[in-house]
Protein backbone atom coordinates (compact mmCIF):
# COMPACT_ATOMS: atom_id res chain seq x y z
CA UNK A 1 0.00 0.00 0.00
CA UNK A 2 2.87 2.41 0.63
CA UNK A 3 4.26 2.85 -2.89
CA UNK A 4 1.13 4.80 -3.81
CA UNK A 5 1.70 7.37 -1.15
CA UNK A 6 5.23 7.28 0.16
CA UNK A 7 6.14 10.88 -0.61
CA UNK A 8 2.89 12.21 0.82
CA UNK A 9 3.30 10.01 3.88
CA UNK A 10 6.83 11.27 4.53
CA UNK A 11 5.92 14.91 4.07
CA UNK A 12 2.83 14.70 6.29
CA UNK A 13 4.90 12.97 8.98
CA UNK A 14 7.67 15.52 8.58
CA UNK A 15 5.23 18.41 8.95
CA UNK A 16 3.77 16.75 12.03
CA UNK A 17 7.22 16.40 13.61
CA UNK A 18 8.04 19.98 12.65
CA UNK A 19 4.94 21.25 14.46
CA UNK A 20 5.70 19.02 17.44
CA UNK A 21 9.12 20.66 17.58
CA UNK A 22 7.52 24.09 17.36
CA UNK A 23 5.08 23.13 20.11
CA UNK A 24 7.96 22.00 22.33
CA UNK A 25 9.81 25.25 21.67
CA UNK A 26 6.67 27.22 22.48
CA UNK A 27 6.22 25.30 25.71
CA UNK A 28 9.85 25.71 26.80
CA UNK A 29 9.95 29.43 26.01
CA UNK A 30 6.76 30.17 27.94
CA UNK A 31 4.53 30.90 24.96
CA UNK A 32 1.59 29.34 26.80
CA UNK A 33 1.97 31.51 29.88
CA UNK A 34 0.29 34.85 30.65
CA UNK A 35 -2.31 34.20 27.96
CA UNK A 36 -4.61 37.06 28.93
CA UNK A 37 -1.67 39.44 28.72
CA UNK A 38 -0.69 38.03 25.34
CA UNK A 39 -4.13 38.94 23.99
CA UNK A 40 -3.19 42.60 24.54
CA UNK A 41 0.02 42.44 22.49
CA UNK A 42 -1.48 44.10 19.40
CA UNK A 43 -2.77 47.17 21.21
CA UNK A 44 -1.32 50.59 21.86
CA UNK A 45 -2.67 52.78 24.63
CA UNK A 46 -4.42 54.88 22.01
CA UNK A 47 -6.45 51.92 20.70
CA UNK A 48 -8.35 51.62 23.96
CA UNK A 49 -9.08 55.33 24.16
CA UNK A 50 -10.40 55.92 20.65
CA UNK A 51 -14.03 57.03 20.67
CA UNK A 52 -16.09 54.45 18.79
CA UNK A 53 -19.41 55.72 17.46
CA UNK A 54 -21.00 52.30 17.52
CA UNK A 55 -20.53 51.67 21.22
CA UNK A 56 -23.44 51.93 23.59
CA UNK A 57 -23.27 54.55 26.35
CA UNK A 58 -22.54 51.84 28.91
CA UNK A 59 -19.70 50.49 26.78
CA UNK A 60 -18.28 54.02 26.39
CA UNK A 61 -18.51 54.59 30.11
CA UNK A 62 -16.70 51.35 30.77
CA UNK A 63 -13.95 52.35 28.36
CA UNK A 64 -13.58 55.80 29.93
CA UNK A 65 -13.45 54.32 33.41
CA UNK A 66 -10.73 51.87 32.43
CA UNK A 67 -8.61 53.92 30.05
CA UNK A 68 -9.37 57.60 30.59
CA UNK A 69 -10.91 60.29 28.41
CA UNK A 70 -11.61 59.27 24.80
CA UNK A 71 -9.54 60.31 21.81
CA UNK A 72 -11.09 61.34 18.48
CA UNK A 73 -10.49 58.82 15.68
CA UNK A 74 -8.86 60.05 12.49
CA UNK A 75 -10.65 60.11 9.14
CA UNK A 76 -10.84 56.58 7.80
CA UNK A 77 -9.50 55.26 11.08
CA UNK A 78 -11.63 52.12 10.81
CA UNK A 79 -10.55 51.20 7.28
CA UNK A 80 -12.59 53.37 4.92
CA UNK A 81 -16.04 54.80 5.52
CA UNK A 82 -19.40 54.29 3.91
CA UNK A 83 -20.25 57.91 3.15
CA UNK B 1 18.09 39.14 23.46
CA UNK B 2 16.08 41.71 25.41
CA UNK B 3 12.42 40.78 24.89
CA UNK B 4 9.47 42.72 26.23
CA UNK B 5 5.69 42.67 25.77
CA UNK B 6 5.32 46.36 26.60
CA UNK B 7 3.19 48.29 24.08
CA UNK B 8 4.96 50.42 21.52
CA UNK B 9 4.79 54.18 21.52
CA UNK B 10 3.32 55.80 18.44
CA UNK B 11 6.64 56.95 16.99
CA UNK B 12 8.12 53.48 17.20
CA UNK B 13 5.07 51.93 15.55
CA UNK B 14 5.21 54.46 12.72
CA UNK B 15 8.80 53.41 12.06
CA UNK B 16 7.64 49.78 11.84
CA UNK B 17 4.86 50.69 9.39
CA UNK B 18 7.40 52.56 7.27
CA UNK B 19 9.77 49.59 7.06
CA UNK B 20 7.63 47.34 4.86
CA UNK B 21 5.75 50.07 3.09
CA UNK B 22 7.31 49.93 -0.40
CA UNK B 23 7.19 46.14 -0.70
CA UNK B 24 3.65 45.91 0.70
CA UNK B 25 2.40 48.60 -1.65
CA UNK B 26 3.96 46.86 -4.65
CA UNK B 27 2.35 43.57 -3.63
CA UNK B 28 -1.10 45.17 -3.25
CA UNK B 29 -0.85 46.99 -6.58
CA UNK B 30 0.17 43.89 -8.49
CA UNK B 31 -2.50 41.87 -6.65
CA UNK B 32 -5.20 44.26 -7.89
CA UNK B 33 -3.92 43.91 -11.46
CA UNK B 34 -4.05 40.11 -11.18
CA UNK B 35 -7.54 40.36 -9.72
CA UNK B 36 -8.70 42.10 -12.91
CA UNK B 37 -6.87 39.63 -15.16
CA UNK B 38 -8.22 36.64 -13.25
CA UNK B 39 -11.73 38.09 -13.34
CA UNK B 40 -11.59 38.48 -17.13
CA UNK B 41 -10.60 34.81 -17.50
CA UNK B 42 -13.37 33.83 -15.06
CA UNK B 43 -16.08 35.59 -17.03
CA UNK B 44 -14.89 34.12 -20.33
CA UNK B 45 -14.69 30.60 -18.84
CA UNK B 46 -18.12 30.93 -17.24
CA UNK B 47 -19.91 32.03 -20.43
CA UNK B 48 -18.40 29.12 -22.32
CA UNK B 49 -20.85 26.91 -20.42
CA UNK B 50 -23.74 28.75 -22.09
CA UNK B 51 -21.99 29.31 -25.43
CA UNK B 52 -19.57 26.39 -25.86
CA UNK B 53 -18.43 27.51 -29.32
CA UNK B 54 -17.66 31.08 -28.26
CA UNK B 55 -13.93 31.91 -28.68
CA UNK B 56 -13.26 28.22 -29.12
CA UNK B 57 -11.51 28.33 -32.48
CA UNK B 58 -8.45 30.14 -31.09
CA UNK B 59 -6.34 28.01 -28.75
CA UNK B 60 -5.53 30.57 -26.02
CA UNK B 61 -9.22 31.27 -25.43
CA UNK B 62 -10.30 27.63 -25.30
CA UNK B 63 -11.95 26.59 -22.03
CA UNK B 64 -9.15 24.17 -21.16
CA UNK B 65 -6.66 27.06 -21.11
CA UNK B 66 -8.74 29.97 -19.83
CA UNK B 67 -10.04 28.08 -16.80
CA UNK B 68 -6.58 27.19 -15.34
CA UNK B 69 -5.39 30.70 -16.24
CA UNK B 70 -8.26 32.05 -14.10
CA UNK B 71 -7.46 29.78 -11.19
CA UNK B 72 -3.73 30.50 -11.21
CA UNK B 73 -4.16 34.25 -11.68
CA UNK B 74 -6.52 34.33 -8.69
CA UNK B 75 -4.62 32.01 -6.33
CA UNK B 76 -1.02 32.98 -7.07
CA UNK B 77 -1.71 36.47 -8.40
CA UNK B 78 -4.53 38.13 -6.50
CA UNK B 79 -4.73 36.16 -3.26
CA UNK B 80 -1.08 35.29 -2.73
CA UNK B 81 0.28 38.73 -3.58
CA UNK B 82 -2.32 40.49 -1.45
CA UNK B 83 -1.44 38.10 1.38
CA UNK B 84 2.26 38.87 0.93
CA UNK B 85 1.45 42.59 1.20
CA UNK B 86 -0.74 41.95 4.24
CA UNK B 87 2.03 39.92 5.92
CA UNK B 88 4.78 42.43 5.10
CA UNK B 89 2.73 45.12 6.80
CA UNK B 90 1.44 43.10 9.74
CA UNK B 91 4.50 41.17 10.89
CA UNK B 92 6.68 44.17 11.88
CA UNK B 93 3.74 45.50 13.93
CA UNK B 94 3.27 42.15 15.61
CA UNK B 95 6.89 41.46 16.56
CA UNK B 96 7.90 45.11 17.21
CA UNK B 97 10.82 45.01 14.78
CA UNK B 98 11.18 46.84 11.44
CA UNK B 99 10.90 44.55 8.44
CA UNK B 100 14.23 42.85 7.79
CA UNK B 101 15.60 42.82 4.24
CA UNK B 102 12.78 44.92 2.77
CA UNK B 103 14.61 45.19 -0.56
CA UNK B 104 14.91 41.41 -0.74
CA UNK B 105 11.15 41.19 -0.17
CA UNK B 106 10.54 43.71 -2.93
CA UNK B 107 12.81 41.86 -5.37
CA UNK B 108 11.07 38.63 -4.36
CA UNK B 109 7.66 40.10 -5.16
CA UNK B 110 8.94 41.20 -8.58
CA UNK B 111 10.32 37.71 -9.28
CA UNK B 112 7.00 36.17 -8.21
CA UNK B 113 5.15 38.48 -10.60
CA UNK B 114 7.48 37.71 -13.50
CA UNK B 115 7.17 33.98 -12.90
CA UNK B 116 3.42 34.19 -12.69
CA UNK B 117 3.20 36.22 -15.90
CA UNK B 118 5.29 33.56 -17.67
CA UNK B 119 3.03 30.91 -16.13
CA UNK B 120 -0.19 32.48 -17.36
CA UNK B 121 1.22 33.09 -20.83
CA UNK B 122 2.46 29.52 -21.11
CA UNK B 123 -0.89 28.19 -19.84
CA UNK B 124 -2.70 30.18 -22.51
CA UNK B 125 -0.17 28.84 -24.99
CA UNK B 126 -1.24 25.32 -24.09
CA UNK B 127 1.63 24.27 -21.81
CA UNK B 128 0.13 22.76 -18.67
CA UNK B 129 1.20 20.12 -16.16
CA UNK B 130 -2.44 19.04 -16.05
CA UNK B 131 -2.76 18.93 -12.26
CA UNK B 132 -5.34 21.01 -10.40
CA UNK B 133 -3.71 24.09 -8.77
CA UNK B 134 -0.36 22.93 -10.19
CA UNK B 135 -1.00 23.60 -13.85
CA UNK B 136 1.91 26.00 -14.32
CA UNK B 137 5.02 24.40 -15.79
CA UNK B 138 7.22 22.97 -13.07
CA UNK B 139 10.45 23.70 -14.95
CA UNK B 140 9.75 27.08 -16.56
CA UNK B 141 7.57 28.70 -13.92
CA UNK B 142 7.81 27.03 -10.53
CA UNK B 143 11.47 28.03 -9.91
CA UNK B 144 10.49 31.69 -10.26
CA UNK B 145 7.78 31.32 -7.64
CA UNK B 146 10.04 29.33 -5.31
CA UNK B 147 12.80 31.95 -5.50
CA UNK B 148 10.43 34.94 -5.36
CA UNK B 149 8.31 33.53 -2.57
CA UNK B 150 11.48 32.42 -0.81
CA UNK B 151 12.83 35.98 -0.82
CA UNK B 152 9.63 37.38 0.70
CA UNK B 153 9.41 34.49 3.15
CA UNK B 154 13.04 34.95 4.20
CA UNK B 155 12.37 38.62 4.91
CA UNK B 156 9.29 37.82 6.99
CA UNK B 157 10.79 34.89 8.89
CA UNK B 158 13.99 36.81 9.63
CA UNK B 159 11.82 39.61 11.02
CA UNK B 160 9.99 37.12 13.26
CA UNK B 161 13.26 35.58 14.43
CA UNK B 162 14.58 39.06 15.29
CA UNK B 163 11.47 39.81 17.36
CA UNK B 164 11.53 42.12 20.36
CA UNK B 165 8.37 40.71 21.96
CA UNK B 166 8.57 37.94 24.51
CA UNK B 167 5.39 36.22 23.34
CA UNK B 168 4.21 35.55 19.82
CA UNK B 169 0.66 36.80 19.26
CA UNK B 170 -1.57 34.16 17.64
CA UNK B 171 -1.46 36.01 14.28
CA UNK B 172 2.33 35.56 14.22
CA UNK B 173 1.91 31.83 14.74
CA UNK B 174 -0.46 31.62 11.79
CA UNK B 175 1.52 33.87 9.43
CA UNK B 176 5.02 32.63 10.26
CA UNK B 177 3.93 28.98 10.07
CA UNK B 178 2.35 29.49 6.68
CA UNK B 179 5.68 30.78 5.34
CA UNK B 180 7.25 27.50 6.52
CA UNK B 181 4.41 25.22 5.41
CA UNK B 182 3.81 26.65 1.96
CA UNK B 183 7.32 26.05 0.51
CA UNK B 184 7.19 22.46 1.78
CA UNK B 185 3.84 21.64 0.21
CA UNK B 186 4.54 23.59 -2.98
CA UNK B 187 7.82 21.81 -3.65
CA UNK B 188 6.25 18.46 -2.70
CA UNK B 189 3.32 19.05 -5.04
CA UNK B 190 5.63 19.97 -7.90
CA UNK B 191 8.07 17.10 -7.33
CA UNK B 192 8.32 15.67 -10.87
CA UNK B 193 8.58 11.92 -10.31
CA UNK B 194 5.09 10.82 -9.27
CA UNK B 195 3.33 8.18 -11.32
CA UNK B 196 -0.27 7.06 -11.64
CA UNK B 197 -2.50 7.42 -8.61
CA UNK B 198 0.40 8.66 -6.50
CA UNK B 199 0.29 11.77 -8.65
CA UNK B 200 -3.38 12.23 -7.69
CA UNK B 201 -2.57 11.78 -4.01
CA UNK B 202 0.27 14.31 -4.17
CA UNK B 203 -1.91 16.68 -6.19
CA UNK B 204 -4.69 16.78 -3.61
CA UNK B 205 -2.24 16.82 -0.74
CA UNK B 206 -0.94 20.05 -2.25
CA UNK B 207 -4.17 21.63 -3.44
CA UNK B 208 -6.04 21.17 -0.17
CA UNK B 209 -3.11 22.20 1.97
CA UNK B 210 -2.51 25.27 -0.17
CA UNK B 211 -5.97 26.32 0.95
CA UNK B 212 -5.47 25.38 4.60
CA UNK B 213 -1.83 26.15 5.25
CA UNK B 214 -1.45 29.14 2.96
CA UNK B 215 -4.69 30.96 2.15
CA UNK B 216 -6.48 30.09 5.39
CA UNK B 217 -3.57 30.45 7.79
CA UNK B 218 -2.51 33.95 6.77
CA UNK B 219 -6.06 35.25 6.65
CA UNK B 220 -6.99 33.76 10.02
CA UNK B 221 -3.91 35.53 11.36
CA UNK B 222 -5.20 38.75 9.82
CA UNK B 223 -8.69 38.25 11.28
CA UNK B 224 -7.20 37.75 14.75
CA UNK B 225 -5.46 41.09 14.32
CA UNK B 226 -8.11 43.27 12.71
CA UNK B 227 -11.26 42.37 14.64
CA UNK B 228 -9.83 43.12 18.11
CA UNK B 229 -7.82 46.07 16.80
CA UNK B 230 -10.80 47.84 15.26
CA UNK B 231 -13.14 47.04 18.14
CA UNK B 232 -10.56 48.07 20.73
CA UNK B 233 -11.13 44.96 22.79
CA UNK B 234 -9.01 41.83 23.06
CA UNK B 235 -10.05 38.56 21.51
CA UNK B 236 -12.72 36.76 23.57
CA UNK B 237 -10.54 33.80 24.52
CA UNK B 238 -6.84 33.77 23.75
CA UNK B 239 -6.71 30.14 24.95
CA UNK B 240 -9.21 29.15 22.27
CA UNK B 241 -7.23 31.01 19.61
CA UNK B 242 -4.14 28.94 20.42
CA UNK B 243 -6.20 25.75 20.52
CA UNK B 244 -7.47 26.63 17.03
CA UNK B 245 -3.97 27.21 15.69
CA UNK B 246 -2.36 24.07 17.09
CA UNK B 247 -5.22 21.76 16.16
CA UNK B 248 -5.24 23.15 12.61
CA UNK B 249 -1.50 22.62 12.36
CA UNK B 250 -1.75 18.98 13.49
CA UNK B 251 -4.96 17.89 11.72
CA UNK B 252 -5.03 19.79 8.46
CA UNK B 253 -2.18 18.09 6.57
CA UNK B 254 -4.19 14.86 6.45
CA UNK B 255 -7.28 16.40 4.86
CA UNK B 256 -6.50 16.43 1.14
CA UNK B 257 -7.36 12.82 0.34
CA UNK B 258 -11.05 13.43 1.01
CA UNK B 259 -11.11 14.78 -2.56
CA UNK B 260 -10.35 11.24 -3.71
CA UNK B 261 -13.16 9.30 -2.05
CA UNK B 262 -13.81 6.38 -4.39
CA UNK B 263 -10.41 6.69 -6.10
CA UNK B 264 -8.09 3.66 -6.36
CA UNK B 265 -6.05 4.62 -3.31
CA UNK B 266 -5.39 2.63 -0.13
CA UNK B 267 -8.51 2.72 2.03
CA UNK B 268 -6.55 3.85 5.08
CA UNK B 269 -5.54 7.05 3.29
CA UNK B 270 -9.12 8.01 2.50
CA UNK B 271 -10.38 6.93 5.93
CA UNK B 272 -7.65 8.88 7.73
CA UNK B 273 -8.44 11.92 5.66
CA UNK B 274 -12.16 11.73 6.44
CA UNK B 275 -11.41 11.39 10.17
CA UNK B 276 -9.05 14.38 9.99
CA UNK B 277 -11.73 16.35 8.14
CA UNK B 278 -14.20 15.66 10.94
CA UNK B 279 -11.56 16.62 13.52
CA UNK B 280 -11.35 20.01 11.80
CA UNK B 281 -14.54 20.84 13.67
CA UNK B 282 -12.27 21.58 16.65
CA UNK B 283 -10.13 24.39 15.16
CA UNK B 284 -13.06 25.74 13.16
CA UNK B 285 -15.29 25.77 16.23
CA UNK B 286 -12.57 27.47 18.26
CA UNK B 287 -12.16 30.20 15.64
CA UNK B 288 -15.91 30.63 15.12
CA UNK B 289 -16.74 30.91 18.82
CA UNK B 290 -13.85 33.28 19.40
CA UNK B 291 -14.70 35.64 16.56
CA UNK B 292 -18.40 35.61 17.31
CA UNK B 293 -17.96 36.23 21.03
CA UNK B 294 -15.52 39.05 20.33
CA UNK B 295 -18.14 40.68 18.12
CA UNK B 296 -21.07 40.17 20.50
CA UNK B 297 -22.46 43.52 21.56
CA UNK B 298 -20.43 45.29 18.85
CA UNK B 299 -22.18 44.26 15.63
CA UNK B 300 -23.19 47.90 15.10
CA UNK B 301 -19.54 48.50 14.23
CA UNK B 302 -20.24 46.91 10.84
CA UNK B 303 -22.21 50.04 9.98
CA UNK B 304 -19.18 52.23 10.61
CA UNK B 305 -16.18 50.22 9.46
CA UNK B 306 -16.06 48.84 5.91
CA UNK B 307 -12.88 46.94 6.72
CA UNK B 308 -14.56 45.25 9.66
CA UNK B 309 -17.67 44.38 7.64
CA UNK B 310 -15.61 42.66 4.93
CA UNK B 311 -13.47 40.85 7.51
CA UNK B 312 -16.34 39.69 9.72
CA UNK B 313 -18.26 38.36 6.71
CA UNK B 314 -15.07 36.62 5.61
CA UNK B 315 -14.71 35.09 9.08
CA UNK B 316 -18.31 33.85 8.95
CA UNK B 317 -17.65 32.34 5.52
CA UNK B 318 -14.61 30.57 6.98
CA UNK B 319 -16.83 28.83 9.51
CA UNK B 320 -19.42 27.98 6.87
CA UNK B 321 -16.98 26.66 4.29
CA UNK B 322 -15.04 24.61 6.82
CA UNK B 323 -18.13 22.93 8.24
CA UNK B 324 -19.36 22.37 4.69
CA UNK B 325 -15.98 20.79 3.89
CA UNK B 326 -16.28 18.40 6.83
CA UNK B 327 -19.81 17.51 5.77
CA UNK B 328 -18.79 17.02 2.13
CA UNK B 329 -15.92 14.71 3.13
CA UNK B 330 -18.41 12.15 4.49
CA UNK B 331 -18.74 9.35 1.89
CA UNK B 332 -22.55 9.49 1.99
CA UNK B 333 -22.53 13.16 0.98
CA UNK B 334 -19.52 12.88 -1.30
CA UNK B 335 -21.29 10.22 -3.35
CA UNK B 336 -23.79 12.85 -4.47
CA UNK B 337 -21.63 15.98 -4.64
CA UNK B 338 -18.43 14.62 -6.19
CA UNK B 339 -17.88 15.63 -9.85
CA UNK B 340 -20.63 18.25 -9.61
CA UNK B 341 -20.81 22.05 -9.46
CA UNK B 342 -21.20 21.76 -5.67
CA UNK B 343 -17.40 21.51 -5.47
CA UNK B 344 -16.99 24.73 -7.47
CA UNK B 345 -19.41 26.52 -5.13
CA UNK B 346 -17.49 25.15 -2.13
CA UNK B 347 -14.11 26.29 -3.43
CA UNK B 348 -15.48 29.77 -4.18
CA UNK B 349 -16.93 29.98 -0.70
CA UNK B 350 -13.41 29.32 0.58
CA UNK B 351 -11.26 31.34 -1.75
CA UNK B 352 -13.73 34.15 -2.39
CA UNK B 353 -16.28 34.52 0.42
CA UNK B 354 -13.62 33.85 3.06
CA UNK B 355 -10.17 34.71 1.68
CA UNK B 356 -11.00 37.47 -0.77
CA UNK B 357 -13.43 39.30 1.53
CA UNK B 358 -10.84 39.27 4.32
CA UNK B 359 -8.22 40.58 1.89
CA UNK B 360 -10.53 43.39 0.74
CA UNK B 361 -11.14 44.34 4.36
CA UNK B 362 -7.44 44.19 5.20
CA UNK B 363 -6.62 46.40 2.22
CA UNK B 364 -9.26 48.95 3.22
CA UNK B 365 -7.50 49.17 6.57
CA UNK B 366 -3.86 48.96 5.47
CA UNK B 367 -3.68 50.97 2.23
CA UNK B 368 -4.63 54.36 3.81
CA UNK B 369 -1.82 53.78 6.27
CA UNK B 370 0.59 53.01 3.42
CA UNK B 371 -0.22 56.03 1.29
CA UNK B 372 -1.17 58.28 4.24
CA UNK B 373 -4.45 59.29 2.63
CA UNK B 374 -8.01 58.27 3.26
CA UNK B 375 -10.02 56.49 0.54
CA UNK B 376 -11.16 59.34 -1.75
CA UNK B 377 -14.70 58.13 -2.73
CA UNK B 378 -16.47 56.43 0.19
CA UNK B 379 -19.52 55.72 -1.99
CA UNK B 380 -17.37 53.39 -4.10
CA UNK B 381 -16.68 51.27 -1.02
CA UNK B 382 -20.43 50.77 -0.62
CA UNK B 383 -20.80 49.85 -4.29
CA UNK B 384 -17.88 47.46 -4.04
CA UNK B 385 -19.29 45.77 -0.94
CA UNK B 386 -22.81 45.23 -2.23
CA UNK B 387 -21.69 44.08 -5.68
CA UNK B 388 -19.30 41.44 -4.36
CA UNK B 389 -21.64 40.43 -1.53
CA UNK B 390 -24.66 39.92 -3.80
CA UNK B 391 -22.47 38.38 -6.48
CA UNK B 392 -20.90 35.74 -4.27
CA UNK B 393 -24.16 34.84 -2.52
CA UNK B 394 -25.82 34.30 -5.92
CA UNK B 395 -22.81 32.30 -7.08
CA UNK B 396 -22.68 29.99 -4.08
CA UNK B 397 -26.42 29.42 -3.76
CA UNK B 398 -26.95 28.74 -7.46
CA UNK B 399 -24.05 26.34 -7.92
CA UNK B 400 -24.70 24.53 -4.63
CA UNK B 401 -28.30 23.77 -5.56
CA UNK B 402 -27.32 23.04 -9.16
CA UNK B 403 -24.59 20.68 -7.95
CA UNK B 404 -26.94 18.71 -5.72
CA UNK B 405 -29.54 18.33 -8.48
CA UNK B 406 -26.78 17.36 -10.91
CA UNK B 407 -25.44 14.76 -8.47
CA UNK B 408 -28.88 13.28 -7.81
CA UNK B 409 -29.55 13.05 -11.55
CA UNK B 410 -26.20 11.32 -12.12
CA UNK B 411 -26.93 8.79 -9.38
CA UNK B 412 -30.29 7.90 -10.87
CA UNK B 413 -29.71 5.02 -13.32
CA UNK B 414 -32.97 5.78 -15.13
CA UNK B 415 -31.88 9.33 -15.98
CA UNK B 416 -29.74 9.78 -19.12
CA UNK B 417 -26.44 11.58 -18.49
CA UNK B 418 -27.46 14.38 -20.83
CA UNK B 419 -30.41 15.12 -18.54
CA UNK B 420 -28.03 15.65 -15.61
CA UNK B 421 -26.16 18.22 -17.71
CA UNK B 422 -29.35 19.94 -18.90
CA UNK B 423 -30.55 20.21 -15.29
CA UNK B 424 -27.61 22.48 -14.47
CA UNK B 425 -28.17 25.05 -17.23
CA UNK B 426 -30.33 27.54 -15.22
CA UNK B 427 -27.79 27.42 -12.38
CA UNK B 428 -24.92 28.00 -14.79
CA UNK B 429 -26.72 31.06 -16.12
CA UNK B 430 -27.07 32.31 -12.55
CA UNK B 431 -23.35 31.67 -12.07
CA UNK B 432 -22.45 33.69 -15.18
CA UNK B 433 -24.69 36.57 -14.09
CA UNK B 434 -23.12 36.52 -10.63
CA UNK B 435 -19.73 36.57 -12.36
CA UNK B 436 -20.69 39.79 -14.12
CA UNK B 437 -21.79 41.30 -10.79
CA UNK B 438 -18.52 40.24 -9.14
CA UNK B 439 -16.54 41.62 -12.08
CA UNK B 440 -18.33 44.96 -11.68
CA UNK B 441 -17.39 44.97 -7.99
CA UNK B 442 -13.77 44.27 -8.86
CA UNK B 443 -13.70 47.11 -11.39
CA UNK B 444 -15.07 49.50 -8.77
CA UNK B 445 -12.45 48.35 -6.27
CA UNK B 446 -9.60 48.56 -8.79
CA UNK B 447 -10.68 52.05 -9.88
CA UNK B 448 -10.86 53.19 -6.27
CA UNK B 449 -7.46 51.66 -5.54
CA UNK B 450 -6.03 53.42 -8.60
CA UNK B 451 -7.45 56.75 -7.34
CA UNK B 452 -6.00 55.99 -3.94
CA UNK B 453 -2.43 55.52 -5.15
CA UNK B 454 -2.45 58.60 -7.36
CA UNK B 455 -0.45 61.55 -6.00
CA UNK B 456 -2.93 63.99 -4.45
CA UNK B 457 -0.90 67.02 -3.38
CA UNK B 458 -4.04 69.03 -2.61
CA UNK B 459 -5.15 66.50 0.01
CA UNK B 460 -3.74 67.01 3.48
CA UNK B 461 -1.41 64.10 4.24
CA UNK B 462 -1.04 62.27 7.52
CA UNK B 463 -4.42 61.64 9.08
CA UNK B 464 -4.64 62.08 12.84
CA UNK B 465 -3.64 58.49 13.56
CA UNK B 466 -0.13 59.68 12.78
CA UNK B 467 -0.26 62.54 15.26
CA UNK B 468 1.90 61.86 18.27
CA UNK B 469 -0.49 63.86 20.45
CA UNK B 470 -4.04 62.93 19.48
CA UNK B 471 -6.98 65.23 20.07
CA UNK B 472 -9.05 64.55 23.14
CA UNK B 473 -12.82 64.52 22.83
CA UNK B 474 -15.33 65.22 25.54
CA UNK B 475 -16.84 62.02 26.92
CA UNK B 476 -20.60 61.75 26.49
CA UNK B 477 -22.74 61.79 29.56
CA UNK B 478 -23.81 58.28 30.46
CA UNK B 479 -27.15 57.36 31.96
Amino acid sequence: MFPYSLAVLFVISGMGFLMMGAYLWAFLTGQFEDLDKQALLIFEARDFRLAREWELPTQCAERIEKYGPPVAPGPGEWGGRWS
Amino acid sequence: MNLSDEPLDLEARLRLDESGKVAARFCFTSAVLWLLIGTLFAVVASFKFEFPDWLQSWGPTAFGRVRPAHLNAMIYGWASLAMLGESLWLVPRLVHVPLKWPKVALVGAWIWNIGLAIGIITLLGGRSDGLEWLEMDRYWVVPWLVVGGGCVGASILYTVVSRKVQHLYVSVWYIASSFVWFPIIYVTGNYPFYHGVESGAANWFYAHNALGFWLTAINLGAIYYFIPKILGRPIYSYQLSLLGFWTLSFFYALNGMHHLVGAPLPTWMIATSIVASVLMVIPVGAVAVNHHMTMVGRFRALRFSPALRFIVLGAMAYTAVSLQGTFTALPEVNRTTHFTHWTIAHSHMGVYAFVTLVLFGAMYYIVPRLVQKDWPRPALIGWHFWLVFIGIILYIVSLSFGGVFQGLAMLDPTTPFQASVDATIPYLWARSISGIVLAAGHLVFAYHYWLMIQPRPHVAPLPPWHEPKPTLVEPEATP
